[in-house]
């Protein structure tokens, strides 16, 4: 039998998607002693993050680490709660950040979800964070790789769910992470990065033509003087500024407007920048008491940025380019994840 | 008394380490790999595993190995598998084939061509490519022949096949039964260059039950029988864990094989009969051969008789393949070498393995020359 004795090990359940990271945990897991168990979700049909040769990958790992191995079917979730909350926002102009929305509704729920019914004390993730668990309040911290940290995506994660979350990869490096795949001969060690987002398998412009269709239509500046034409306004968000086809450039983009299904653009990079943005959805891991200072990021690649803090409002001390609707606004205080929402 | 089994060619025993690896699987972990908890889970552990081992002998991907439950069933898939989705296929197969290559062919409805062979059981390579139609859609030659153990020169029947393709849009697809040749020769299907590869457990000292056949990827096979989705939809039906865990249990011991020690044995049993038999003759190219592999014909003595014979002495061997020996008509194998039919009827295979001793092969030596006389005069000839 596979299943260990219960006896005094804590029990935890990994999160594996057949990639390097999530492949380590478990190593690391088993290394101090936890009685592992390896759990596929299986959130799509197509795309290239859960293809069987993803799940036949985390079940080597499994295999190798003589630990039980199960798959949950989370294609209903998926689909309902994050590929149609994507199209949806799509559908409104926004730019929307499904990773975000998965972690929360599925992932990490189905996860803590199953902590009863695999009578299980944790669940972990590869995800490069750290939990600090010092003081009275656990918080959460960027991971130790500034590189890799991931903790941008998992600002509207249930802070309760924290105490029972554990991250094995926050202190660590992506090369050492790699290196532990190699070490344990863990057929995940060259296995490419997942790509961005996961369920669009191939062209993320076919993928949205041929799920929400989209006339293509103007491109005028904002005084009004046409352009060319676009192909459809979810193709573009706010600040984008390759692509757009025209000459006499560079544009950027500076507004979507649906209702007459027009692009406007301008050639002056301060139209797109903002001081202030507006935010819905928020979550807070640790409380603070607005306004408070914090460092706000508004895409994952990007530099943080000093800002005072409202209840649904961010001010920031200088300009910044591109804010688009739908992305995160995610509060940091120096390490710390503070909270975050939605764009408006 | 003391019982020799000279027909590993029909079947080897399971070899004890194989047994131990795998005893585990009949009553311990007996689950079913579509099972979700822990049974399951340790059964598709095996699978995954096993499945990793023929990848490795066979220098292929993992994805590209099914496993089904006998050699039979792997070539009628081969066989039916590609011709299902064609309209009006060829197919070019050597008239030495096993049965359960040449059947399938002769009920698919495909129009067959025969590249022939030599008298000494080599297909005529160079035959190939004008039997080649714009239709041909799959040609099946098997790596060594199971009845006079002759070495088919599949490299080079790829690379006309290869040759051939690179004018093509749809490709011929190169089909190999390599049963019999898989426990002495390389199967590194990349070398080989073939686009399906046929091997079975219980030739190979595994148990009988189980058998893998290599689909190169890409490579369009449709499903012949239908169910739930084990081996992707193409093999449906749980799926034998014992015995397909004992095919991957026979590879990684297969290097017990001792080709060396084998052909001498051999050639001694060559040796022995023809200095006591000199008008016997050996079937099929002693060059190009497995080294387990003697068929003998004797004029004016009946095969069966031989073996039966044999038999009350304890010592078993055949005549042709086992599939075949229990028809009366003579061996399509021997017949394709230019052999009559009462030549044909004259013959007896012997095959050796890894457990043959000298000391077996003398008795063997010691026992036939007074069968075959005495059975020469009573048949008056």
């Amino acid at each position: 039998m596979i299943t260990e004795k219960r006896a005094n090990k804590k029990r935890v359940l990994v999160g594996l998607s057949g990639g390097v990271d999530s492949s380590a945990a478990s190593v690391i897991l088993k290394e101090k002693g936890y009685s592992v168990t390896g759990i596929f979700l299986e959130f799509w049909e197509e795309g290239a993050c859960c293809n069987s040769q993803a799940q036949e990958r985390a079940r080597d790992v499994c295999r190798r680490l003589n630990i039980p191995f199960y798959v949950l079917n989370v294609k209903r979730e998926f689909k309902e709660r994050v590929v149609n909350y994507f199209l949806e926002s799509y559908k409104k102009g926004e730019t929307p950040n499904p990773c975000v929305v998965c972690n929360k509704e599925v992932k990490f729920r189905t996860l803590v979800e199953k902590l009863i019914s695999f009578d299980s004390d944790y669940i972990a993730t590869g995800h490069y964070v750290r939990k600090d668990e010092s003081g009275d309040d656990v918080r959460l911290l960027k991971g130790a790789d500034k590189k890799k940290d991931q903790s941008y995506f998992l600002w509207n994660i249930k802070k309760e769910w924290l105490p029972s979350i554990l991250f094995p990869l926050g202190e660590l490096k992506k090369e050492e992470v790699r290196n532990i795949a190699r070490r344990h001969d863990l057929p995940v060690a060259n296995v490419r990065e997942s790509q961005e987002v996961c369920f669009v398998d191939g062209s993320m412009k076919r993928f949205l033509k041929n799920n929400l269709g989209g006339e293509s239509g103007d491109i005028f500046d904002k005084e009004g003087s046409f352009l060319g034409r676009h192909n459809g306004l979810f193709h573009y968000t706010i600040g984008q500024r390759k692509g757009l086809g025209l000459s006499g450039g560079p544009y950027y983009v500076l507004f979507k407007d649906l209702k007459n299904n027009q692009l406007v653009v301008t050639k002056d990079e301060k139209d797109i920048c903002k001081k202030e943005l507006f935010f819905k959805d928020g979550n807070f891991i640790r409380r603070e008491r607005f306004p408070f200072e914090a460092e706000v990021k508004i895409r994952y690649n990007t530099q943080a940025s000093k800002a005072i803090v409202e209840e649904e409002k961010v001010t920031f001390l200088k300009p910044q380019r591109a804010v688009a609707t739908g992305q995160s606004a995610v509060f940091y205080k120096g390490e710390e994840l503070i909270g975050g929402g939605v764009i408006k | 008394m003391k019982k020799i089994y000279l027909d590993y060619a029909a079947t080897t025993p399971v070899d004890k380490e194989v047994s131990r690896k795998i005893e585990v699987f009949s009553e311990d972990k007996f689950g079913n790999p579509s099972s979700l908890h822990s049974f399951g889970q340790e059964a598709l552990f095996a699978m995954d595993h096993s499945r990793e081992v023929v990848a490795d002998f066979l220098n292929c991907k993992r994805k590209e190995v099914y496993f089904l439950s006998s050699a039979t069933e792997a070539n009628n898939l081969a066989v039916f598998g590609v011709l299902k989705k064609r309209n009006d296929p060829h197919v070019i197969a050597s008239p030495i084939e096993h049965k359960a290559v040449l059947e399938p062919i002769k009920r698919s409805g495909a129009s067959f061509d025969h590249l022939p062979v030599s008298s000494d059981g080599i297909v005529k390579k160079e035959k190939l490519k004008e039997l080649i139609r714009e239709n041909t859609v799959l040609v099946s030659i098997g790596y060594a022949n199971s009845e006079i153990g002759t070495l088919q020169p599949l490299k080079e029947i790829s690379e006309i096949i290869r040759e051939e393709n690179k004018k093509r849009k749809e490709k011929i697809i190169f089909h190999t039964d390599a049963v019999q040749a898989a426990n002495y020769l390389s199967c590194d299907v990349q070398s080989l260059g073939v686009d399906l590869l046929t091997i079975s457990g219980h030739k190979m000292y595994g148990p009988k039950g189980a058998a893998a056949l290599f689909i190169k990827e890409g490579v369009d096979v449709s499903p012949i029988i239908y169910g739930a989705s084990q081996e992707k939809g193409l093999r449906p039906g749980t799926e034998n864990v014992y015995a397909i865990a004992g095919l991957a249990a026979a590879i990684e011991v297969l290097d017990k094989n001792d080709n060396e020690r084998t052909e001498e044995l051999r050639d001694r049993i060559v040796r022995g009969v023809l200095s006591e038999l000199p008008d016997a003759k050996v079937n099929g190219s002693m060059k190009d051969r497995l080294p387990n592999n003697i068929n003998f014909t004797f004029k004016g003595a009946e095969g069966e008789s031989i073996m039966i014979a044999l038999d009350r002495e304890g010592v078993a061997v055949s005549t042709g393949s086992a599939c075949a020996s229990n028809s009366l008509s003579p061996s399509h194998v021997l017949l394709s070498l230019g052999l009559s039919h009462e030549e044909a009827h004259g013959s007896i295979r012997v095959s050796l393995g890894r457990f043959t001793t000298k000391e077996e092969v003398d008795f063997f030596i010691e026992k036939l020359p007074s069968i075959v006389n005495k059975l020469r005069m009573i048949s008056g000839k």
